[in-house]
């Protein structure tokens, strides 16, 4: 690969957008072109001005008097369904249509006894029962690292192991510690 | 009478055999004889908002109790079959690769060789036996604004 074809790439190589190949061949070629090392750190630091920026932008946007406005328009659509249930039902008590009283007591009851049988079928299942059930448990053989430090962390539950490394401080490549 | 209970005798040993046979194919398919199906994802962890990626809804009670970020988002997420004693190479974000080759299944374990390279610079190198259909986890490395979680997963397959 020359610079011609690296310099298009070196974007997509940050974002991890090429193939593994073609990673390898940005990758390869940068570590010998003075030129491309240069530029890719230079939209390495951009990306992180961006995404600083973009960030701080986020933050600073004041989305407290949203609901503010939207929540009266909502109200103003259609009131829920439990709210004209109850207008209905006093309607019917003030038109004095008794008749009616044993019927929709019967429709209530029999919605009630449904709605708590659907309820229970399709309650998911509980976050506790779905973490024992995993089991994540992991028996490392052996770690090498080329980085500053490594930490091993165990979630208890999931058995769930992490190999915690930090690369602030590069190493020299190929110059690996063994840290078993 | 005796003949029939002979019979009988005959039909439940062949279906035994036969069981038995299934059962015995079906241990070995499930472990060395098929592939490994290995699942990565990439998370990126920071303190710049609440947001939880429902996609790693799996994952939330080990994150949560591991770390202590506000934020995880999933940015790439990969499935990939991947023979026996070969290497398969993932790109991550920033640069990083990827390199997962499952070596064995023993005792219900899958065990795999790994390399996170950072450009041509190798971070680590690891070596592990994981619970088939278990999760593993990478975690450190600088992303954005917050830090990068790589979820390696195995799956023996048919």
């Amino acid at each position: 690969m020359n610079c011609r074809e690296s310099r298009p790439l070196l974007p997509l190589f940050l974002d991890g957008e090429l193939e593994a190949r073609q990673m390898r061949a940005v990758a390869l070629h940068s570590t010998r072109c003075p030129g491309c090392e240069d530029e890719l750190r230079q939209i390495e630091r951009l990306q992180e001005l961006v995404a600083t920026h973009v960030a701080q932008q986020v933050e600073a946007i004041d989305l407290s008097a949203l609901w503010a406005r939207v929540g009266p328009r909502l109200k103003a659509t259609a009131p829920p369904w439990h709210e004209r249930l109850r207008e209905w039902w006093w309607e019917v008590r003030s038109e004095g249509r008794r008749g009616w009283l044993p019927v929709s007591a019967a429709v209530v009851g029999a919605a009630g006894v449904l709605a708590m049988i659907l309820w229970q079928a399709q309650r998911p299942t509980e976050p506790a029962q779905l973490a024992s059930a995993v089991d994540n448990s992991a028996i490392l053989d052996s770690v090498q690292s080329n980085v500053d430090s490594v930490a091993l962390l165990r979630e208890p539950e999931t058995n769930t192991l992490v190999l915690w490394i930090t690369d602030d401080v590069p190493a020299t490549a190929g110059d690996f510690g063994d840290v078993r | 009478m005796s003949c029939r209970g002979g019979s009988l005798a005959t039909l439940m040993l062949s279906a035994w055999i036969g069981c038995s046979a299934v059962a015995w194919g079906q241990e070995r398919t499930d472990g060395q004889d098929g592939a490994v199906e290995v699942r990565i994802g990439a998370v990126v962890a920071s303190n710049s908002g609440q947001a939880f990626d429902q996609r790693l809804i799996a994952l939330q009670r080990q994150f949560t109790s591991l770390f202590a970020y506000s934020s995880y988002r999933l940015i790439r997420e990969e499935r990939r079959r991947v023979a026996w004693k070969r290497e398969a190479e993932f790109s991550l974000p920033g640069g990083r690769l990827l390199l997962v080759m499952p070596r064995e299944y023993k005792d219900g374990r899958v065990a795999l060789s790994l390399m996170l390279a950072h450009g041509t610079r190798p971070l680590v190198n690891t070596a592990l036996a994981l619970r088939n259909h278990g999760t593993f986890l990478v975690a450190g490395p600088h992303h954005e604004d917050g830090v990068l979680i790589i979820a390696i997963g195995a799956s023996t397959v048919r």
